[in-house]
């Protein structure tokens, strides 16, 4: 992360000052840095309202229930999570169905939850790699948002995208546990 | 969702108010403590976007991805919706207005959007809110699921697009 996120400044900033536009770019990180402050405060009430909910169901013992009845499946794909794979499940389940303002509060919980296992604090175990990749991959039921956006310019047949985007989705979420299934033997091999 | 928690809570007598309010808590801090990371993270998006390094990348790889029969509209997709995702929308109504809405472009641009998801800002927040430093192979493995993905999108598309 200190290479990419330290590789984007310097070529960002390099180019800026070589093309003349070094104000441009410096006005540009400024505002990238107040839009996260407005996205943190917009996430805040989401975040509210999910944990809030997610509390309820811990306190009452449907957390625990729910994780002893997935245990099965999740710990083929995170073997040494038992204790986060209701959060796990949450997080993929609201993926699925669109709601992704409910998918963040889960997925980090999710992720507290691994971290409580985790023998080095500062380094990602496989579990969370995994975790991620999934995310990133994003398999969704209805992409929502692309939906509204072919509503809204009158495309002839709005749904004609939901199954191969389903299909696309799945591919590329069978990539991401290939990804970390390779990615995994590699770091085993140089150590 | 949202009714089975809450009816859960209900049905075992819990205080449901005071442990939504106790959850609900717990929220500020956690945004408090992934602020800098999403700060940090987009500072160094927007001032990526901003340089043109973008419109170069854009540029060498346009000959690439038609070579590849990879639809040119769908470069600068791909380009930045590993980093934004409002970016993404509003690069995917560019192509829908420049392209039709209904033209295969436009198609194969819609499904690559529904299939992916913003990498970057992902990875910086869920490991941020742990203070995981040493992501080790995360990175490479999601953007290697993305190449699939992209690719994945327009084989399909081409498949299902009348």
């Amino acid at each position: 992360m200190d290479f990419v996120w330290g590789g984007m400044l310097f070529l960002s900033l390099t180019v800026g000052v070589l093309t003349g536009q070094g104000g441009v770019v410096a006005d540009a990180m400024l505002a990238g840095a107040g839009e996260a402050v407005r996205l943190c405060i917009d996430l805040c009430g989401a975040f509210m309202l999910w944990m809030g909910l997610m509390n309820v169901a811990e306190e009452a013992g449907m957390i625990r229930r729910l994780s002893a009845l997935l245990q099965p499946v999740t710990a083929r794909l995170f073997p040494a999570s038992a204790k986060a794979a209701a959060p796990i499940t949450l997080n993929l389940a609201a993926n699925f169905f669109g709601m992704g303002s409910a998918a963040t509060p889960f997925g980090l919980e999710a992720m507290a939850a691994m971290q409580e296992n985790n023998p080095k604090p500062d380094t990602a175990t496989a579990d969370m790699c995994l975790f991620l990749c999934l995310n990133a991959s994003a398999v969704e039921l209805l992409p929502t948002g692309v939906l509204a956006l072919r509503a809204s310019c009158g495309s002839a047949d709005v749904y004609a995208i939901v199954v191969p985007t389903f299909l696309a989705s799945l591919l590329c979420a069978a990539a991401a546990v290939l990804g970390c299934w390779l990615g995994r033997r590699w770091s085993r091999r140089t150590g | 969702m949202m009714l089975s928690f809450l009816l859960y809570g209900m049905v075992k007598g819990e205080d449901i108010y005071g442990a939504f309010a106790r959850g609900a808590g717990k929220a500020f801090p956690l945004i408090a403590r992934i602020l800098p990371y999403m700060a940090a993270m987009m500072m160094a998006i927007s001032g990526f976007r901003a340089c043109g390094a973008m419109d170069f990348l854009n540029a060498r790889l346009a000959p690439l991805a038609s070579a590849l029969r990879f639809p040119r509209e769908l470069v600068p997709l791909f380009l930045l919706r590993p980093f934004s995702g409002s970016a993404g929308m509003a690069l995917l109504a560019d192509v829908y207005e420049t392209a039709g809405v209904d033209a295969f472009p436009s198609f194969a641009a819609s499904v690559m959007l529904g299939s992916s998801e913003t990498i970057f800002y992902t990875i910086a927040l869920y490991f941020g809110a742990v203070g995981v430093k040493k992501t080790r192979y995360t990175l490479p493995a999601a953007l290697f699921s993305m190449l699939a993905g992209a690719a994945a999108s327009v084989w399909l598309s081409a498949l299902y697009y009348k």
